[in-house]
């Protein structure tokens, strides 16, 4: 309470009461001078320089208040524009996922119908049980009937198909639906490769059934009369496991499909 | 009277030129004022006192601003500026009060 009786004491500066004393029984008051209309020139600036920063600054917050509220709503509008952008996205992503594995789908069952068909034509090696033909001309062979002739093949391959074969291979030369086996000089060529003797003939089929259906067809009844009466050997061996190799020449130039193949 | 043309002249000169204020100076104008508006009321009781005198005008207005502003200025830097913004802000009201209080006394004869 000290403090606060010293304040309202002593309110009026004591320089004023100090200089009066000293101007000495004063005659006359003292009016305010020049120096006193700087000093409340100086004062008046003051405040009204104070008063305009504030007001200045009132509206210029208000208008920071406009600003965010017209930017919140900006912004919210855009996050909303971007959140249906997202669904839209999230959609479109559940249309192609679903295409993709269709058409993955769709890939595999052409690829699993590719090699289906590589198999038959003959592009793809191939694998499974058959049958293993040796074939060779007679031991002591002096006419050209006690040797293998390229239509003595031919008969047996056809008669090979004719047993339900599924892939022949000569000497390791696959046959396709382009082979040829025909005779060039003294030599057999298959695919237009010269084959040596002894001919081997390796057909994929079931080995149960090829041996008895391959002795039904004309061929096999064929080649058992040339092995019988003309001494030409004929080894036919049931396998467990053969390979046949890929065909080498399938390219085509020519042949094309009269419409656009799916 | 004199004072009051001057505190008419300064307030239609802050309205017409409206002077920029430099940044650093702002946060002390306000407390500047309240202390310039101390040293105007003790120089107005002064003068019905019939104590009044010029250069003590002067000193007390000009010492009041600088040291008002010095001490929200130091404790600014201190980290307590609000609080010595609010301390010289009573000071300077008490002070303000009792003055009034004198000055109605002198004109009321109260």
């Amino acid at each position: 309470m000290g403090l606060l009786n010293y304040i309202t004491a002593h309110s009026l500066d004591e320089d004023y009461a100090h200089v009066s004393a000293q101007r000495s029984s004063g005659d006359h008051p003292v009016r305010p001078g020049s120096a006193a209309l700087v000093v409340m020139l100086l004062f008046g600036l003051m405040v009204t320089i104070a008063g305009i920063r504030t007001a200045h600054n009132a509206p210029v917050s208000q208008t920071n208040h406009a600003q965010l509220v017209t930017q919140i709503k900006a912004r919210s509008a855009k996050v909303d524009a971007r959140r249906r952008q997202i669904e839209a996205v999230q959609a479109d992503i559940g249309t192609l996922q679903a295409q993709y594995s269709q058409a993955t789908a769709e890939g595999q069952s052409l690829s699993t119908q590719l090699s289906r068909l590589g198999v038959r034509v003959g592009s793809v090696p191939v694998h499974g049980p058959g049958l293993r033909i040796v074939v060779d001309d007679a031991p002591d062979a002096t006419s050209s009937q006690q040797r293998v002739q390229d239509v003595d093949l031919q008969v047996l391959v056809n008669a090979l198909w004719q047993a339900g074969a599924e892939a022949i291979a000569i000497n390791g030369q696959r046959l396709t639906s382009r082979s040829a086996i025909r005779e060039a000089g003294s030599a057999i060529t298959v695919n237009f490769h010269s084959v040596d003797r002894p001919y081997v003939v390796s057909a994929i089929g079931n080995p149960n059934q090829l041996p008895a259906r391959f002795a039904d067809t004309r061929g096999g009844a064929t080649w058992f009369d040339l092995h019988a009466a003309l001494g030409l050997r004929f080894d036919m061996t049931p396998e467990e496991s053969l390979t046949l190799p890929a065909a080498n020449r399938l390219s085509l130039h020519f042949a094309t499909t009269p419409g656009r193949l799916r | 009277m004199i004072a009051g043309l001057g505190l008419l002249l300064g307030v239609v000169l802050g309205l017409l030129l409206q002077p920029q204020v430099p940044l650093w100076m702002e946060p002390y104008l306000p407390i500047a004022v309240v202390a310039a508006l101390d040293a105007v009321f003790g120089a107005l009781r002064a003068f019905l006192d019939g104590i009044f005198d010029d250069k003590v005008f002067v000193v007390s207005f000009v010492s009041n601003v600088l040291i008002a502003a010095l001490i929200v200025y130091l404790g600014d830097k201190l980290g307590v500026g609000g609080q010595l913004s609010t301390g010289v802000i009573v000071v300077l009201g008490i002070r303000i009060f009792s003055n009034v209080a004198a000055i109605r006394r002198h004109l009321f004869h109260a």
